[in-house]
Parts: structure tokens; sequence; C-alpha cells
């Protein structure tokens, strides 16, 4: 196999990662085009063995932008599990648990439905098909291809290459997929949006963007037990008042409750473990009590881009556009961001059709997407809840004042200031020698209450199994970590190796002792949730995704 | 060549399964559905033959409306077309009720050789290749390992015996050959083949279209349970050698970590 064999594919428009703003975005483009008297090809590429295996939210939908691309959503059989039927919002301590007297109509849930992303995705997944938009599953995007600085395209990985790098037998060589327009739809992280965003300094005057992750349970519960609809958010315990985030609470059908942690990729300590947070969260009375007698039976995390409208990158380039969670299109403060995915794929092909009459696919063409976005309720949504993330820099109850005065005013921060700044999650990361956290390299003493009992509370190890993550171990591993000896070394001394605690799939170990310590990465475990490329102190961790095909089985998460 | 692959679709070994509350069957809505691990090596192994000698590779599923999507993934990686065997009044029948079903559909193809895989994952009868051959008066290989078409009418194939042993035999064609995992190396579903996919046929047979004697099923599950864990320990007595010697053999034949 050369460069000479190597196979091309042309098509009009390849979306990159079949999530719900890439199939919102190809729906939509094949329905503008076909009313147009265009017949073109559109290409999904995905790097799950089906849509919706890494698809991860809590989730809540909003169905606003539904009811525009699909009105008879409910007649064609939408996967929702229920409507939401009651909200509750609470703030625990450690033992008790305080009802918010008022919600926001602006914070409510009203109108939107409970739902499980992955069977979201796979049902749009279905309609794009029927439709005539080729996806193909199984395939990851290894690098964009360019021609004179503009993209032309996106490689597909190999497949079929051994630990050392060789060839096996059954080696696939990538294929060079052709497109006028490629949309970066890949989610949180995405990698292909980095090395873009990067190469064009796409942030450059904007906000860094801010993560956080979202690690998550599925339970079996006793029939009757839990009501599909129920919703109820946290805030609190375990997390405290200096890292953002809360819990969520939903009843799905069929007896299923949704139990999830969401926790800021800002936090200070480097001894934090989000996995080990939502573990403490069910040593909480009440929420203990709401599993009884239930089983675990799914495990997932994932992070999310929490910046908000001030952390949206230049969201195009010559030939390519950036949609959904990977341009940052999510609604912290609604903790909604579905809708906006799908929205801003829409929007991306109302600018692709008009790309497409003028034959003209430059930045000057695309960049319209900008405008439509500010001119649709996208910027309306976002705009008044633009500095709601940043205020938590300085705590939960300062944050909350802001929360409310943003609501007072149009979302200005403490109700005066426009444009709140904010810095990159892993530098609010402290030294071990400020003295300002309470691990260091033995853990934090604040899990030392967690016993895994295999019952209600499970080691890393246990839910890594329940995500059904699988990975062909003949193969290069897919974390990249520059130079090991800054982990062993600095890092240690420093930070106290954080990718041990901040992974919440147990990939990265440090073995041996002394002068033989080394990183062991056991990247068969991971779940794609992107926190070590984001919250590496160093930034020497590039994740890439791994041979096509690999990494968690999702089916409800 | 005419070659038939059966494949089965079966619940994902990486899945955490859960057994219902009826014990006799699994919940299904947290299963990912996979293609049979073996009947993969069938298929890679019937495609290798197809390029080597020509022919035409016709992949064949029995099960819920889920399973096309193995046909489709067969098709993807080179298949030529699809039979689809579907009907609910197939769903409790036992496995030789099920090869008559497959028999009745395939008799009229008059396939040179059916492939599949030794064994599913989930039922793990291994009974199916044998008992097609008998009903469509066709020679039968199991555990095979390599197959070699010798000439029309004669294939040779390569049958993992006890004990790292092999043997090669022949079988007149036409035949069926039940494929061990591992011979092979699966090839990866292609761009261009799984475009290709839409231009394929697929075939649909239903309850009225198998001619077959009465279809019943003599075999009842009544649990279905994960097995208790029980620990073994077997003491080996002897002189050193003697324990050495009795080592490797309970190495070689009964943890078969050795060849």
């Amino acid at each position: 196999m050369t460069e000479e064999t190597r196979q091309v594919l042309d098509v009009d428009v390849l979306f990159v990662g079949a999530g719900s703003a890439s199939l919102a975005g190809a729906l939509h483009l094949k329905r503008i085009t076909g009313k147009a008297g265009l017949d073109i090809s559109i290409a999904i590429i995905e790097k799950a063995r089906e849509v919706g295996a890494h698809s991860l939210s809590g989730a809540i939908i909003d169905p606003r932008t539904l009811n525009e691309l699909i009105p008879d959503h409910l007649e064609k059989g939408v996967p929702f599990e229920a409507e939401v039927a009651e909200e509750h919002m609470y703030y625990l301590s450690s033992k008790g648990k305080f009802r918010f007297p008022y919600l926001p109509k602006s914070m409510s849930h009203h109108g939107c439905y409970v739902a499980s992303l992955g069977q979201f995705t796979r049902w749009l997944g279905k309609i794009c098909e029927q439709e005539g938009i080729d996806i193909f599953c199984g395939f990851s995007g290894s690098e964009l291809l360019y021609e004179n600085e503009k993209v032309i395209g996106v490689r597909t990985g190999d497949r079929g290459i051994d630990k050392h790098g060789n060839h096996k037998s059954n080696f696939d060589q990538g294929v060079d997929i052709h497109a006028k327009t490629t949309v970066l739809g890949e989610g949180t992280r995405g990698s292909l949006t980095k090395t873009l965003i990067n190469k064009f300094n796409l942030m450059q005057g904007k906000n860094p963007q801010v993560w956080a992750i979202g690690v998550k349970e599925l339970w079996q519960m006793p029939k009757d037990s839990i009501k599909p609809g129920y919703v109820a958010h946290t805030m609190g315990f375990p997390l405290g008042h200096d890292i953002f985030g809360g819990a969520f609470i939903y009843g799905m059908k069929n007896d299923i409750l949704d139990l999830g942690l969401v926790m800021g990729l800002d936090y200070k300590d480097p001894s934090i473990d989000p996995h080990h947070e939502l573990q403490l969260l069910k040593t909480h009375p009440w929420v203990r009590s709401l599993l009884k007698n239930g089983k675990m039976i799914a495990y997932g995390a994932k992070s999310l881009p929490e910046g908000g409208y001030f952390s949206l990158p230049k969201l195009t380039v010559d030939g390519a556009m950036l949609i959904g969670d990977s341009a940052g299109f999510m609604n912290g403060q609604r903790l909604k961001g579905i809708h906006l995915a799908m929205k801003s794929g829409m929007e991306a092909a109302e600018t692709i059709l008009n790309a497409l009459q003028k034959n003209d696919f430059s930045d000057s063409t695309l960049s319209d997407f900008q405008n439509r976005i500010d001119k649709s309720w996208i910027k309306t949504e976002l705009y008044k809840v633009r500095n709601f993330h940043q205020a938590f820099d300085y705590g939960l109850l300062p944050a909350l004042v802001n929360t409310g005065l943003g609501l007072l005013t149009g979302g200005r921060a403490w109700g005066v200031l426009n444009h709140l700044p904010s810095k990159n999650g892993h530098e609010h990361l402290t030294k071990l020698d400020s003295g300002s956290q309470s691990g260091g390299n033995g853990g934090n003493s604040k899990y030392d209450q967690l016993e895994f009992d295999g019952n209600y509370l499970f080691d890393k190890v246990t839910n890594v199994y329940h995500s059904a993550t699988a990975h062909d171990e003949d193969q290069v591993p897919h974390l990249h970590v520059q130079d090991t000896d800054i982990c062993i070394n600095r890092c240690t001394e420093e930070f106290g190796n954080p990718c041990k605690y901040f992974c919440p799939a147990d990939v990265y170990e440090m073995t041996g002792e002394d002068n033989n310590r080394h990183l062991q990465i056991n990247f068969s475990n991971c779940v794609h949730c992107k926190t070590c490329d984001i919250m590496d102190p160093y930034q020497i961790i590039e994740w890439v995704p791994p041979e096509g095909g690999d990494g968690p089985a999702w089916v409800n998460l | 060549m005419k070659i038939c692959v059966l494949i089965k679709q079966v619940p994902d070994k990486d899945s955490s399964l859960t057994i219902a509350d009826d014990h006799l069957t699994l919940v299904e809505n947290n299963i990912t559905w996979v293609s049979n691990e073996s009947d993969n090596y069938a298929l890679e192994e019937a495609l290798l033959l197809k390029e080597k000698h020509g022919g035409e590779v016709i992949a064949c599923t029995l099960g819920k409306d889920s399973a096309r999507q193995v046909l489709k993934d067969a098709l993807a990686k080179g298949a030529d077309r699809g039979i689809f065997i579907s009907d609910s009044s197939f769903d409790n029948l036992d496995v030789l009720s099920l090869g008559k079903v497959i028999a009745s559909t395939l008799e009229k193809e008059n396939f040179d050789i059916i492939m599949s895989g030794l064994q599913s994952d989930d039922q793990g009868n291994s009974q199916l290749g044998l008992i097609l051959a008998e009903l469509l008066n066709m020679s039968h290989g199991s555990l095979v390992m390599g197959t070699e078409i010798i000439d029309d009418s004669t294939i040779r194939v390569k049958k993992e015996l006890e004990g790292g042993w092999f043997q090669w035999t022949k079988l007149s064609l036409p035949a069926s050959i039940s494929i061990q995992s591992g011979i092979n190396s699966p090839r990866y579903a292609t761009l261009k083949g799984i475009m290709m996919v839409k231009k394929k046929t697929v075939d649909d047979v239903t309850a009225s279209d198998i001619s077959s004697d009465a279809l019943e099923s003599n075999v009842t599950i009544n649990k279905i349970y994960v097995p208790d864990k029980t620990k073994e320990t077997q003491f080996i007595e002897g002189s050193p050698e003697e324990i050495s010697e009795k080592l490797v053999e309970l190495f070689k034949n009964d943890i078969k970590v050795l060849n």
C-alpha cells in the first residue's frame, strides 16, 4: 500500500462524527438542497461501531430544534423516554437536603423530554440513511487534508496495524475523503477540531474553552420505584462550593434511573477524582435511598464544553466549519446542548446550500455561518447566559448571585459587566507545595470513606466493565504522551500525577518504585471522554482516535 | 464455487449481561448485538475461496429484524447477496427445527459449500453445520482450521484434533464446513464496500416460504443463571519429572495454554 494506491472518495459534503449536530445538519442539508433542485452526496464518518455507541448525555432534550427539523417526530417514533413530569432542585449537605424554593423559568425543564442521547442519535441516524445520506461507522478521522491552506477533506484512520506499528495481514489503508465542505461535528474536544483551531488560531480574542466532565451510571430499579420523567438536580455535596457542578437524577422508562455528576474541569485540587465524586454522591442518605434494591447496569463518561458564548471559536475556515460540541454550542446554565448542537448543524446546512449555489467554499462564503448563528435564537439563548460559568471561579455562592443578577440584566456579570474573562481549566490546578489540597501522591483523603462494595459503590474497573468498552489490544495506544519524563519527574513532584485521578476509566497508572517508575497507559479502558487531553497540567497528552469501531458500546447512555 | 455463509447475530461479549426476572431470557434493552465471532472467520474463509476460485458468496441469517445488520456487514465486506430468514414463529424452535427451516431455504440454491462458525457465542449448540449436512445430504467437516479446494468436487480441510494434533481430510462437495475461530484475519468493511451494500439484494424468507414437516421444539429452557464460581484445586504427585510431565500435559490438554 503506497500513497499512489490510496483510495480517494469524492463527496460534496462530509460531516465528521454522527452525533446530534451532524445528523441534524446532514438531514437538513439533504432536504434543502433537494428542494433547491440539487442532488448532492453527503457522507458522515463515525468512529463508533454504530451510531449512538459513543453518545452520552443526561439527557433532557429541549424539542425546539426537533420541532423545526422533524415536526412529526412523535409519529416517527422519536425514542423520548418521557416528558419532564416533575422537577426538583436541591442543595445537598453531606447528610441533608434542602429544596430550592423557586426555580427561575429560564432554568425550568418544562416541556422538555428525558431521553437517552444514544437512542436518539440511533433514531436520527436511521432517518438520515432512509433519506440517502451515507453513514460510515467504524471510520475515524485521522487527519484533515489541505490544499493551499484550504481544507479539502479528511483522511480516515488506517486499520489493522499492530502495537509495534507494523501492518497486520488484514491491514486496511485509510481513505482520503475529499469534500467541498468538511463539517466537524466530532463532539466535545474533537481531535481534528483541536488541530484546526490551533492551525488557524481560531480561539484568538475569545475566552478559552472550559470543559466539565459528566460521569454517569444507569440503574435498573425495582418495578415502579422511579417515575419516567422525574427530574432532580443537586448542588453542594459532594463537590462542595469550590468545584463547579452538580448531580442529575432522571427517571426513564422500564424502571431505569439515570444518575450522573457533572463537574467543571477547572478545579484546583489535583487529587480530585470525578469517578470517586460520583461514588461519594451515592453515600448521601437520600441518593442512597433512591437506589435501594437497584442494580447498576451501565456506566460512561464524557466531557462537555461549558464556556458558552464567549468561548465559541471562529467557526469557519476555507473549506471547513465547526458545529455542535466541537464548537461549544452548550448552555451551561440550562444544562442543555443537544438542541443547540442540532440547530448549529442546521444553520451550517443553510450556509452550505448558499455556498453550493455560488460554488464558493472559501471562508468568505462559509463565514456567513457566524451571521446566521447571531441572527438565530442560538445567540439569543447563549448571550443571556454568557457570563454564567466564569463566575464559578469565585465559588458557588457568588456564582449563584451572579446567575440571579444575570437573569435580571440579560446576562450581565454581577449585574454590571458585559464580558467576564476566563482561563484554561488546567491552569486552575494548584501545585502540591501550595498546600491548598488535601491529597498529594497518596490520593485525596475525602475518598477514604468509600467502600467499593460492588452493590452501590464501584471501583473504576468495575464501572468500566459496565461501559462495554473494548479496544483491540494489538494496536498503537491512541493516547500519546509526548514526554513521559515530565510525568515521572516533574508532574509527580508538582501535581502528584492528576491523570491517575481525573481519568474516569483507570487508563493512567504510575507503576514501579523509585527509579523504575513509569507511566502505564491502559488505553483499552478508555471511554473516549477526552478529559486527559483537556485537564493534563502540561498539555502533553494527545487523544487521537483508536482503530475505527473501538471504544465504548453504549446503548442507553 | 457457490458458497453460503451462515451468520448469527448474538449479544456482544463485552456487553454486561443481565438475566431477566423470569430467569429464561436476557434483558435485551442494554445489549449490543454483533455478528457471532466464529461466523466472521467463516465469512472471511468464504471470501478468500471466492477470490481464489471465483464464484459467489451468499450470507444468510435467521433472526429478528435487528439481525439484518449482520447481513449488511457481510455485504459490506464482500458477500454478493443476502438471505434473511425471519418469522416470529421461529422464535422458540430448537436447533433441529431451525436446521429444517434453513435447509428448506437453502435447498433450492444448490450450494457447493455451506460455511458456518463452529458455534454461536450465545447458545453454543455447535450442531447446525452437522444438521444441515445431514438434511441436505452434504459431507461435513467440523473444527476446521484450514481449507483447500482440490477440484470441482473435492475440498481438503484441516481439522483440529485433541492435544494439539491436526488432521487433513478430503471431503466430497457439496460440503457443510464449520470453521474454528482464529483461522484467518477477518477483513474490515471498506468505505466502497459499505456504499455497495445499497446495490446488493437481500431476499426475505418467512414461515410461508418454508416447506418442512412439523416444526417444534423438543428442548425447553428451564433456567438461565450465572455459573456458581467454585474453586477446584488439583494436587499432582510423583517425582519431579513425573510432576512436570503431568503439568505440561495439563497445560496442553486441559488448560490449553501450550500447544
